[in-house]
C-alpha cells in the first residue's frame, strides 16, 4: 500500500480490515509479518521560511532532500538525527515521518534537545482514518493538548503522519572537538560532567572506551569556538588534542559506526549520567559507548541477551534496537512500563486506534 | 464568559466533604467560610470570576492524593491552582468546585550539578528554583515574565514560555520528569533524571494540559549553567512596521540571539514610569539579548548592530552595566501590571509567523481605531508571540464585552495569518470559545480523547480548553 | 480591577482614595512573591493580593468585617515589599490604614485584644511611660509563666534587660554646629526608641553637629503617630501627629529648617505621609510642608560631606535594610553608601527585601509568625558571617538583636565612630552590655 496523497491514506485507513505496519523509508528497523503502509508517496516539502526559522514537509519527504533544502540557506536540523542503516543492515531512504514517529536524536540532542523538542506540528491519520492536525508552524504554540509530544516517538502506533512542521536553527559557522585521553568510563563521566557544566555550550559529549577518548564538542562562530574550547581547556586541565576537522567522528558516534561491523544484539539504554558507569559494568558488553555525557549507553550484547533482566531495576529505560525476530518478540523493543502508565498508554492507543490497526506489535 | 450550571447534587454534599477534607488535612489547609473563599474567585484574570465551594492548601502530595481520592469519591470537580497568575483564567473556579492550591509545596527537594537538574515541589516560584541554584551559577531557563510570582506547577499546566526561550526552549523543553497524582488519588511518576521516554511521551502531553490531567506535584526540571555574561541592546525605530523587518532580519543573519523583545509607544512609557530603565522615546523598541564573553558578546552585538542600521534606527544603545541590564529587563517583565497603571486590560497572545508581523500590526492598529478601545504591544518578536494589552474601563459599561470582541478579532487574525491562539498562556476559559476557529471538530475531539484517558469523570479544571457545547456530553455523561 | 462603589460611597474621600488604588491593581500576583506573611503561611488570603479583595469586598459592601477578615489584615506587618514589587503602582499602605481604621470603627475585638491594644496606645508612645513599663516587665519577668497569651508572653520578653537612663540630650533645646554652619535640621528623638536606646540620638547629634549642623529638638514635637495610625486608632494618631506638625512649623516659621531629620525608619514613612494624612484636614499646608522636609537621616548625610577618615577598623557590616526604609521611603543605596564610604566592608543578606518581624508592634501582637521571620532573617544575616549588623531602625534592632550574638548597632553609630565618635557600647562591650530583647 504506498498512498499518493492524504486523502488516498485516509480511504485506505478507513477500509482496513487487518492490522499494518507503518513505511516510512523501512530503516528504523520495524519488521513484521504485517502488510506494509508506505507513507513515501507522501513527499515533498511544502513551506520553508528561513527568516522564520520553520519548515513544512509531507512525511515520506526524504530527508536528504530537507537537507539540502536547509544547507542552501545555512540551517540543519539541530537535533541531528541518526541514521540507522549501517546498524540495522537495512536500505532505502531515510524520511523526516520516520524520524519524528521514532523521535530520533543524536549527539546534540544533549545540548540542543531532541527531534521531539523541533516539531512543531502534525498532521495524521488516525485509527478511524480520519485527518487530525495539532500545534502548527510557529515556534511557540500552546493551543490545546501537545499531541504533537506525544506523536513524536509513538512510533505510527497512534495514527499516520502525513505532514510535519519542524522548528529548525542556523548552521554553526565552525566546530570544534577536543579528545580527552580518561583511564575508565568514571573518569569519562567525570570529565563530560565537568564540560557540561561549563557556561561553554558543549554540544556533543561521548566517550569511548575502545580508544579511551572522551570527545567534547564545540561549535559556533569561529572566534568563539577557538575561545571555548581554550577556556575548556583550562578547567579539564591535563592532556588533550583538538581536532578541528571532527565532522566524520560525531557522525559516527551518531549512527554507532563501531557496531557495524559486529554480531550480536544492540540496546540503548537512557540513563542518569553518573549513573552510567555502573551501570556500564553491570552490562558487561561486548562492546559499549556512552553519548549524552553518559546519559545515552549503546551496548552491543551476545544476541538473545535479557539486559532488562542482568540490570533489575535503575532510573531509566532500555530499549532493544537490533535482535533477531525472535529475541525482539521475546524481550520486547521497549522498556515494559508501571502499570498505572501502561493502562495509560493503552487507553490513548484504543482511542487513537480503536480498531488496533496500527503497529500492532509495537510499544505493548 | 458561560460557565456549566453548577452541579445541585455536589453544592448539597458541601458540609460531608467538608468534614471529609478537614479529616485529611490540618485545620488552616481548608477553606470554606465565604469570605475567605472569594478571594480565591479569579486569576490574574479578573473579567471571569467566581467563588469556589471549598479551597484547600495541601502541604505533601499523599495531601494532594487523599483530597483527590476524595472529590473523585464525591463527584466534585477540583481547579487547580499554583500561585494564581493565569492571564487566560486557567484557574478560574466553578462554583461547585474545590480549588486545590499548591502554593505551600515550594520544597527544594535534590539538587544535583553533575546530572544537572532539580527536583521540587511544584508550588516553588520560577525564580526560586533559580534562586536555589544560583550561588553555583545555574539556573532554571523558561522564564515567564511572572517569573517572579509563578509557580512551577502553573508553568507545567500552560507549558509556559518566556523571553528567554528563543534559546533555551519553553517548559516542555526543560521538563525531565513530573510526579502526578491522578483524579483517583493514584501517584504516578513519568520520567525523571535522564532524558526522553521509553514508551509514549506522557510527559509531553501532560506538559500544557492545563492541569485537566492531573495535578503534578514534584517536577524533575533541567538546569544550566549560567552564561559567562549577557547584555541587552536597545534599538528604538520611528516605526513598528520596521522594527518588525529588523527582526526577521537578525533571524535570518544566522545569529540566535537569546531573546529579541519588542515594545510599542504605550507599553514604553508605562514600562519606564515604572523601572526607569531609561527606555528611548521612540514608536517601537526592540530589546536583543546575547550571551557568551565579553568578546563574544561584543562579536555578535556588532553583527546584530550592523543589521539594525539598516533600518535607521532613531536609537541604539548596549547596557551599560549589570544594573542596566536588570533595570531592563525589569521594565520588560513588569509591563502587563505596569499597563495597569492606565487601565484595565485583556492581554492576549497569539503566535504568528515572525514573517506576518508588520501585517498583523498594522491591522491590530486598524481594528483598535474602529473599536476605539488602545493598544499597547509588547511581545516576543523572535518567535513571534504577540502579547497585545487592549485597554478598557472595567467600570463602564459595555467595555469589556468590546473588549471580549476586538480580543477574539485579534486571535483569529493570529490563526489565520499562520499562527495560533496562544503561544504561551494558555487556552484556559479565555479562549476557550476560539477553540473551534483554529481546530476542526476531530481535532478537538482527538485532544478530548486524552482526557478521557487520564480523568474519565472529567472532574479536572472543568469548563476550561475546550468549548463547552464541545465538552458538553461528556461533562453530562460524567455527572 | 473592577469596583463597585456606588457614587454616594465616593463622595467620601477615604472611599475616594481607596477606589482609585483598587481601580490601578490589575490582580497580577506579583506582591504575593514578597510578601513576607505569604512566604510563612502560604494562603492567599495572607498576601497583598487576598488582601486587597478583602478591603475591597468589605468597603464596597459596607460589610461588618468578620473575625477572619480583620485576623489577615491584621497578619499585615506594613513592610510595604509589596509597594515596591507593584508594577501597577497600588499604593498598598493607604489601602490597609483605610482598612485599619475601617475595622477600628466597625469591628468589636474580644476583650484580650482591646486590652492589649489599648495598654499599648497608652505606653508605647510614652516614652516616661514606657521606660516604667519597661522596668516593670524586667521585674515581672519571672512570673512570665503565669501569662495566658502568647502576645503577653512577647511583652514581657520584649524587656530589656539593660534599660539606659533617661538622655538630656532628647530634651527640647538646640546643639550648636562644629565648624562652618551648612544646615539647620530639626531631629525627631521619638518615643519608644530613647527608652530603649539613647546611644542612637547621642550618636546622631555628634555626627550631625560635626558635619556642621545645627541640631534642633523642638519643644512639642514627640511620637509620630506610626503606632497608634497601625492600630487604626486615627484620633490618637493624628493627634501625635498634629503636635509634631505644630512643632516643626513654629521652628520652620521661626529661623527656619533645612531638613526634619530622621533615625527611625518606622517614624520616617509615617513622617512623610502627614501630607496624605492631614489632605482633608486644616492643618494639610502645614502637614505637607513637613513631609516634603522630612528625610531618613542616611538621606541627609549624603547631601553632607563625609570627613576623610581613618577608620582602620575593617570590621564587614551586613546592612539590614529596614522595611519602612527599603519600601516604605525607597531609601536603599544611601546606608550602604555611607558605611562604604566610611571604610566600612557592606554585606547584605539573601532576600534582603524580607522583612524582620519587628514591624512596629507586630513583635508583640503576632509573636508566631514573627519568630519565623526573626529566625528566616538571623539565618541569611548570619550566613555572611558579618562582624556587626546595622539597621535604621529601632524596631529592626531589637528583634534581630534578640536572635543573633552579632552585635546590632544603628548605621549612624558606626559613622560617628568612623569619623571621630565613640566606639558604639555594643561593640565594646559585646551584646550583654546593650538593650536587647531576653
Amino acid at each position: 500500500m504506498r498512498p499518493e496523497s492524504e486523502a488516498e491514506l485516509v480511504e485506505i485507513v478507513a477500509g482496513l480490515n487487518g492490522p499494518v505496519r507503518i513505511v516510512g523509508g523501512g530503516t528504523r528497523g520495524v519488521i513484521g509479518p504485517e502488510p506494509g503502509l508506505s507513507v513515501a508517496g507522501l513527499s515533498g516539502i511544502t513551506l520553508y521560511e528561513p527568516g522564520a526559522l520553520t519548515l513544512v514537509a509531507r512525511a515520506g519527504t526524504p530527508l536528504t532532500e530537507i537537507d539540502a533544502a536547509l544547507e542552501a540557506e545555512g540551517q540543519q536540523l539541530a537535533f541531528e538525527p541518526m541514521d540507522h542503516r549501517g546498524l540495522l543492515g537495512t536500505t532505502g531512504e531515510p524520511t523526516i515521518g520516520g524520524v519524528t514517529a521514532a523521535n530520533i536524536s543524536g549527539p546534540r540532542r544533549i545540548q540542543a534537545g531532541a527531534c521531539r523538542d523541533f516539531l512543531l506540528g502534525v498532521r495524521y491519520v488516525d485509527g478511524c482514518g480520519q485527518v487530525i492536525k495539532n500545534g502548527g508552524r510557529v515556534m511557540k504554540n500552546v493551543t490545546g493538548y501537545d499531541l504533537v509530544k506525544l506523536m513524536a516517538g509513538s512510533w505510527g502506533t497512534l495514527g499516520v503522519l502525513t505532514e510535519l512542521s519542524l522548528k529548525v536553527l542556523p548552521k554553526p559557522e565552525a566546530q570544534m572537538t577536543l579528545a580527552v585521553e580518561v583511564a575508565n568510563a568514571r573518569a569519562a563521566v567525570e570529565v563530560m560532567s565537568t564540560a557540561l557544566k561549563s557556561p561553554y555550550e558543549v554540544s556533543g559529549a561521548a566517550y569511548d572506551p575502545a580508544n579511551g577518548q572522551v570527545l567534547l564538542r564545540i561549535e559556533g562562530f569561529s572566534e568563539s569556538v577557538a575561545y571555548r574550547i581554550d577556556r575548556l581547556r583550562e578547567i579539564l586541565g591535563g592532556e588533550n588534542i583538538g581536532l578541528a576537522d571532527s565532522a566524520s567522528r560525531w557522525a559516527d558516534l551518531r549512527d554507532v559506526r563501531a557496531f557495524h561491523d559486529h554480531d550480536g544484539d544492540v540496546w540503548r539504554l537512557s540513563v542518569k549520567p553518573s549513573d552510567a558507569p555502573d551501570i556500564a559494568a553491570q552490562i558487561n558488553a561486548d562492546r559499549i559507548l556512552f553519548d549524552w555525557g553518559g546519559g545515552l549507553i549503546w551496548a552491543l550484547v551476545p544476541s538473545g541477551t535479557d539486559l532488562r533482566a542482568r540490570l533489575g531495576g535503575f532510573q531509566g529505560h532500555a530499549t532493544l534496537v537490533r535482535a533477531d525476530v525472535a529475541t525482539m518478540e521475546d524481550l520486547g523493543r521497549f522498556q515494559p512500563e508501571d502499570t498505572t502508565i501502561q493502562s495509560l498508554t493503552k487507553g490513548i492507543r484504543q482511542k487513537f486506534d480503536p480498531r488496533c490497526v496500527f503497529n500492532p506489535r509495537l510499544m505493548g | 464568559m458561560e460557565l456549566p450550571q453548577p452541579n445541585p447534587k455536589v453544592l448539597a454534599r458541601k458540609r460531608a466533604l467538608l468534614t471529609r477534607l478537614q479529616q485529611v488535612l490540618p485545620e488552616d489547609a481548608v477553606i470554606h467560610d465565604e469570605a475567605e473563599t472569594r478571594v480565591y474567585e479569579c486569576d490574574a484574570l479578573t473579567a471571569y470570576k467566581c467563588p469556589p465551594m471549598l479551597a484547600v492548601l495541601p502541604s505533601t502530595t499523599q495531601q494532594v492524593s487523599d483530597v483527590l481520592r476524595i472529590c473523585h469519591e464525591e463527584g466534585v470537580p477540583v481547579v487547580p491552582r499554583g500561585a494564581g497568575t493565569s492571564l487566560a483564567g486557567g484557574a478560574l473556579p466553578t462554583a461547585d468546585c474545590v480549588i486545590l492550591g499548591v502554593a505551600r509545596m515550594n520544597e527544594v527537594l535534590e539538587v544535583d550539578y553533575d546530572n544537572r537538574f532539580i527536583k521540587i515541589q511544584t508550588g516553588r516560584t520560577n525564580l526560586s528554583v533559580t534562586g536555589a541554584v544560583e550561588e553555583e551559577d545555574f539556573f532554571y531557563a523558561p522564564d515567564p515574565s511572572s517569573q517572579l510570582a509563578c509557580a512551577i506547577a502553573g508553568n507545567i499546566a500552560m507549558n509556559s514560555g518566556g523571553a528567554h526561550c528563543l534559546k533555551y526552549g519553553v517548559t516542555t523543553n526543560n521538563l525531565m520528569g513530573v510526579t502526578m497524582v491522578m483524579m483517583d488519588g493514584n501517584v504516578v511518576e513519568i520520567g525523571g533524571a535522564y532524558l526522553d521516554a521509553g514508551g509514549l511521551d506522557l510527559l509531553g502531553v501532560i506538559c500544557g494540559s492545563e492541569g485537566q490531567l492531573g495535578v503534578v506535584t514534584e517536577a524533575t526540571l533541567r538546569i544550566l549553567r549560567k552564561p559567562e555574561g549577557a547584555r541587552p541592546v536597545l534599538m528604538g525605530f520611528d516605526d513598528n512596521e520596521v522594527a518588525g523587518q529588523c527582526v526577521s532580519d537578525i533571524i535570518k543573519s544566522g545569529i540566535l540571539p537569546v531573546a529579541i523583545e519588542f515594545m510599542d509607544r504605550l507599553c514604553i512609557q508605562a514600562c519606564e514610569n515604572f523601572a526607569h530603565a531609561g527606555y528611548p522615546d521612540c514608536e517601537a523598541l526592540l530589546i536583543v539579548e546575547v550571551e557568551g564573553s565579553e568578546a563574544e558578546i561584543d562579536g555578535q552585538l556588532s553583527k546584530i548592530i550592523e543589521i539594525a542600521k539598516r533600518h535607521n534606527p532613531v536609537e541604539l544603545r548596549e547596557s551599560q552595566s549589570a544594573d542596566e541590564s536588570a533595570r531592563i529587563w525589569l521594565g520588560r517583565k513588569s509591563a502587563f501590571g505596569a499597563m495597569g497603571q492606565i487601565n484595565d486590560y485583556m492581554c492576549l497572545d497569539g503566535t504568528i509567523p515572525v514573517s506576518s508581523l508588520p501585517f498583523v500590526l498594522r491591522r491590530i492598529s486598524e481594528l483598535s481605531e474602529d473599536y476605539g478601545l488602545p493598544v499597547g504591544n509588547v511581545f516576543h518578536a523572535g518567535d513571534g508571540n504577540m502579547h497585545p494589552l487592549i485597554l478598557f474601563d472595567a467600570n463602564k459599561p459595555g467595555d469589556l464585552e468590546k473588549c471580549e470582541a476586538f480580543g477574539a478579532e485579534i486571535l483569529k487574525l493570529c490563526v489565520d495569518a499562520g499562527g495560533c491562539l496562544t503561544g504561551e498562556h494558555g487556552v484556559g476559559i479565555e479562549k476557550r470559545d476560539l477553540m473551534n476557529h483554529q481546530y476542526a471538530p476531530q481535532d478537538l475531539e482527538s485532544q478530548m480523547a486524552v482526557k478521557d484517558v487520564f480523568d474519565p469523570s472529567w472532574l479536572l479544571n472543568p469548563a476550561k480548553v475546550f468549548p463547552l457545547n464541545v465538552s458538553e456530553t461528556r461533562r453530562m455523561a460524567a455527572e | 480591577m473592577q469596583t463597585t462603589f456606588t457614587e454616594k460611597q465616593l463622595q467620601d474621600p477615604a472611599i475616594q482614595r481607596s477606589n482609585e488604588i483598587l481601580r490601578n491593581c490589575v490582580h497580577c500576583g506579583f506582591c504575593t512573591a514578597t510578601c513576607p506573611t505569604y512566604q510563612v503561611l502560604g494562603d492567599e488570603l495572607d498576601s497583598p493580593r487576598g488582601r486587597i479583595y478583602l478591603i475591597k469586598d468589605m468597603l464596597e459592601n459596607e460589610r461588618v468585617p468578620d473575625a477572619k477578615t480583620v485576623r489577615h489584615i491584621d497578619r499585615c506587618l506594613s513592610c510595604l515589599a509589596c509597594m515596591t514589587t507593584c508594577p501597577s503602582g497600588v499604593h498598598y499602605m493607604h489601602l490597609v490604614d483605610h482598612a485599619r481604621e475601617y475595622i477600628e470603627a466597625k469591628y468589636k475585638r474580644p476583650f484580650s485584644d482591646r486590652a492589649l491594644r489599648w495598654v499599648l496606645a497608652r505606653i508605647l508612645p510614652y516614652p516616661m511611660r514606657f521606660r516604667w513599663a519597661l522596668i516593670g516587665a524586667k521585674l515581672g519577668r519571672p512570673f512570665r509563666f503565669l501569662m495566658p497569651d502568647a502576645r503577653l508572653k512577647a511583652m514581657l520578653d520584649m524587656a530589656p534587660r539593660h534599660i539606659p537612663p533617661v538622655s538630656r540630650n532628647d530634651d527640647p533645646q538646640s546643639f550648636a554646629p562644629k565648624g562652618t554652619p551648612k544646615k539647620r535640621v530639626a531631629l525627631m528623638t521619638g518615643c519608644a526608641q530613647k527608652a530603649l536606646n539613647t546611644d542612637i540620638n547621642d550618636a546622631t547629634i555628634r555626627l550631625l553637629t560635626r558635619l556642621g549642623c545645627e541640631v534642633v529638638v523642638a519643644e512639642g514635637a514627640g511620637c509620630c503617630g506610626a503606632l497608634t495610625h497601625h492600630m487604626g486608632k486615627t484620633s490618637d494618631s493624628h493627634a501625635s501627629a498634629a503636635a509634631n506638625i505644630k512643632a516643626w512649623t513654629r521652628e520652620m516659621d521661626g529661623d527656619g529648617l533645612d531638613a526634619i531629620v530622621i533615625n527611625t525608619s518606622g517614624c520616617g514613612t509615617t513622617v512623610k505621609d502627614y501630607g496624605h494624612m492631614f489632605r482633608n484636614d486644616a492643618l494639610a499646608a502645614e502637614a505637607a510642608r513637613v513631609s516634603s522636609l522630612a528625610m531618613d537621616i542616611s538621606e541627609l548625610l549624603v547631601q553632607l560631606e563625609l570627613p576623610a577618615n581613618d577608620n582602620k577598623s575593617e570590621l564587614s557590616v551586613a546592612y539590614h535594610a529596614a522595611c519602612s526604609l527599603q519600601h516604605g521611603q525607597k531609601v536603599t543605596s544611601h546606608p550602604k553608601n555611607l558605611l562604604k564610604a566610611a571604610g566600612f566592608t557592606v554585606l547584605e543578606p539573601a532576600d534582603s527585601h524580607l522583612c524582620c518581624g519587628s514591624a512596629g508592634t507586630y513583635n508583640l501582637m503576632q509573636p508566631e509568625i514573627s519568630a519565623q521571620l526573626k529566625q528566616r532573617k538571623v539565618r541569611t544575616l548570619e550566613a555572611r558571617n558579618p562582624d556587626v549588623i546595622a539597621a535604621g531602625n529601632i524596631g529592626c534592632m531589637m528583634q534581630i538583636g534578640s536572635g543573633t550574638d552579632t552585635p546590632v548597632v544603628h548605621t549612624v553609630e558606626l559613622l560617628d565612630w568612623a569619623t571621630g565618635g565613640p566606639e558604639p557600647r555594643t561593640l565594646r562591650d559585646g551584646m550583654s552590655g546593650v538593650p536587647r530583647l531576653r
